[in-house]
């Protein structure tokens, strides 16, 4: 990934989610990584588990260059994350995900035309008094609404930005994996089902991709809506987090009067 | 005391000189204005403030075991004594500050609950200010003053001295003191409590610093002297908020922010008084629930009650509201700073209707509470002394044992008509005397 200034900056402090995560399914050999102009860096952990490095360059440089390389094992037909439950955090909308209208009528219609008179299973919890799919048929009912989504939303690259909302972007009709990511976060949510989101990288791809994990019979199952598919051996998770802003690959703060461009190139070879 | 009546305007000129003043954005623009001082105090005896130093004490305690519970092992929720969703759904809630241990498994260290006395004598709370609640400042300096001005009037009253604030915030300090010195962090001259940062960090000891004096190196925190010498940092008193803490965990455009002190702070090698996230329990939907919270983390009964407060979320408390919505005040939990405060009796009928109908789709994001009738206390206004409408806020410490300073920032509203006393509504204080004996 690289960073660069239209012109010099300096106190530059930044924290970076650019490492693959560590955990049952995911297992990281010989990474190495460089960050330059090179100073302090620590490796850190976040209030939601993920790596980050966090550091400073402290004088004038009008790039940072990091370089991360390294072999991933992915085995995701081994068990989770050991969890009795989902941290309830993940049932509830975050900043990009709150539910509006559009998103509402999505889910009532996709309900509606899944099975006659939407899911025989709902059902209103007491405590929380949200909506809950029952367990044993929501992992299906999840893979339609995916599907359903899929075939409604568009890929369109540059249609969205940073900061566009799942309602916005599904008003908008179009956008690129973090759209798709956000939309259904937000709809897992609506229904009650603890959902979030995950930055990552794929086989095959020139840069990052996001994708969303759903708690479905006691562990995180990855699906992803950008390709319509549940999340396989050929994915590399590197942070999750609510929504996009927990995930950042970059986040930071600098001194100096320059615009600011990221390249981010990925290359993941099996 | 009366004394001090002759002695009005020379303690409020002295009081402006010193900058005691209050600092307001109003359309972009900052302005200043003073904030009156009344030179009639309140008196509370001896006997009274052993009861609200008891029940404060009590309160600041629970939630403080509530804040680590929510923090790390959630058992509240688990069983079932709060609903997850003003937890999860509240925007003071930080997932940032997830299993962080603080120094001292203190939380909030300096709490400001505010307090009425009802018609009936009895006292409620209404709020309870958990971040960085203000205000210490301005009693102390008016006793200074007043002392000066009438030291007669103190040597035949009983009275408990109140300069002991900064004493008892140093003690807090060092108690989660990591290790390193102590340091007031401000944002700056134009916040709205700049003289209350300067006054409490010479009083008591600490370094009053500027974000751009802090950094951050090898996890551990600097102040950075005008020598350029580097000084550790083992506890900082931060006056500013959560959001603007740290621009790599919070808001990356914050630019009185220290970059990497989260990381510090989690890492256990700095104290954050008061600790970052305590939004969630001074939450207007949580504050129903502190009286459970209570029994639930002390197995005792709340000795100071909330306003009697219905929350739409349940059922039953639901149809009380919709049923009695024009005599009660309705709030909503989101809001903070008196917005979203609507009393029923100022609505017309079509208003009304039209408020029922929002509590019915959304129930979880209001409450509604009886309006206190609070008593009034004489302020001097000309040669008179009138009747006002005037509250109570107490400040709680935390350190190696939870205490509460014998004094409280007493303010009032200058217009006869309002029960609002807020500083920034032009109201005014007066000091809070608690009688020794």
């Amino acid at each position: 990934m690289e960073l660069t200034f239209s012109a010099p900056v300096t106190e530059h402090h930044f924290v970076f989610r650019c490492l693959p995560m560590e955990d049952r399914q995911q297992r990281c050999y010989g990474l190495e990584y460089s960050i330059e102009p090179s100073g302090r860096i620590l490796e850190l952990t976040d209030g939601l588990g993920n790596r980050t490095c966090v550091g400073e360059a402290m004088g004038f440089h009008d790039s940072l260059r990091v370089r991360a390389s390294g072999t991933v094992f992915v085995d995701r037909s081994q068990e989770g994350e050991k969890a009795a439950a989902a941290h309830p955090l993940f049932r509830f909308p975050s900043v990009y995900t709150v539910a509006d209208e559009g998103l509402r009528r999505f889910l009532e219609d996709t309900k509606r035309a899944w099975g006659s008179g939407g899911l025989s299973g709902t059902n209103t919890s007491k405590a929380g008094g949200e909506r809950a799919v029952e367990p044993a048929r929501s992992r299906d009912f999840l893979e339609y609404l995916m599907n359903t989504l899929y075939s409604y939303f568009s890929y369109v690259p540059g249609k969205t930005d940073v900061t566009t909302t799942a309602a916005q972007a599904l008003e908008g009709g179009g956008g690129v994996c973090q759209d798709y990511a956000h939309i259904f976060l937000a709809l897992c949510r609506l229904m009650g089902i603890p959902a979030r989101y995950v930055a990552g990288m794929m086989v095959g791809e020139g840069a990052t991709h996001a994708w969303t994990e759903v708690w479905i019979l006691g562990a995180w199952i990855g699906f992803d809506p950008t390709n319509n598919r549940l999340v396989g051996d050929h994915y590399i998770k590197l942070s999750h987090g609510r929504d996009f802003g927990d995930c950042t690959i970059d986040k930071g703060c600098f001194k100096g009067f320059a615009a600011q461009k990221q390249n981010i190139y990925v290359k993941v070879e099996e | 005391m009366y004394e001090l009546v002759d002695h009005t305007e020379d303690i409020n000129r002295l009081l402006a000189r010193y900058g005691v003043k209050f600092g307001i954005y109003k359309n972009n623009e900052f302005h200043e204005q003073l904030f009156p001082f009344d030179p009639l105090p309140r008196i509370i005896s001896a006997e009274e403030f052993a009861f609200l130093d008891k029940g404060l004490s009590q309160r600041v305690t629970a939630l403080n075991l509530f804040l680590a519970d929510i923090y790390s092992d959630k058992k509240i929720i688990k069983d079932g004594v709060i609903p997850a969703d003003f937890v999860y759904s509240s925007k003071g809630y930080l997932p940032q500050c997830e299993k962080i241990a603080p120094p001292g498994r203190i939380y909030s260290h300096i709490s400001g609950i505010d307090l009425v006395q009802g018609k009936d004598k009895n006292w409620y709370i209404l709020e309870d200010n958990l971040r960085i609640p203000s205000g210490a400042s301005y009693p102390m300096i008016a006793r200074e003053l007043t002392r000066r001005a009438a030291p007669s009037t103190f040597s035949r009253t009983h009275i408990s001295d109140n300069r002991n604030y900064a004493a008892m915030l140093k003690e807090t300090l060092d108690y989660v003191n990591t290790g390193g010195i102590n340091v007031v962090l401000t944002p700056g001259r134009y916040n709205a409590a700049f003289f209350e940062h300067s006054y409490l960090a010479e009083r008591s000891g600490a370094i009053l610093s500027m974000p751009q004096d802090l950094f951050v190196e090898d996890n551990k925190l600097y102040y950075r002297q005008y020598g350029g010498k580097k000084l550790q940092v083992g506890a900082v008193y931060r006056r500013l908020s959560d959001e603007y803490l740290d621009p790599l965990t919070f808001l990356p455009e914050s630019l009185i922010g220290v970059p990497g002190i989260m990381d510090v702070y989690r890492k256990g090698n700095v104290a954050i008084v008061n600790a970052p996230g305590n939004g969630v329990a001074d939450d207007k939907g949580i504050y129903y629930f502190v009286p459970h919270m209570i029994k639930y983390y002390l197995g005792e009964e709340a000795i100071l009650n909330n306003a009697p407060t219905y929350l739409a979320f349940y059922e039953k408390d639901r149809s009380f509201i919709l049923e009695h919505l024009e005599r009660l005040v309705v709030k909503d939990v989101s809001e903070a700073g008196g917005y979203g405060v609507i009393f029923g009796r100022d609505l017309t009928r079509e208003k009304l209707g039209e408020l029922a109908e929002v509590i019915r789709t959304e129930p979880r994001r209001f409450i509604a509470q009886e309006v206190i009738d609070f008593i009034d206390l004489g302020i001097v206004e000309g040669d008179h002394e009138v009747p006002r409408k005037a509250d109570l806020r107490a400040f709680v410490l935390a350190g190696e044992r939870t205490r509460v300073w014998p004094s409280g920032l007493t303010r009032f509203s200058r217009n006869p008509d309002s029960f609002v006393v807020n500083s920034s509504q032009g109201g005014g204080f007066k000091d809070t005397w608690v009688l020794s004996r």
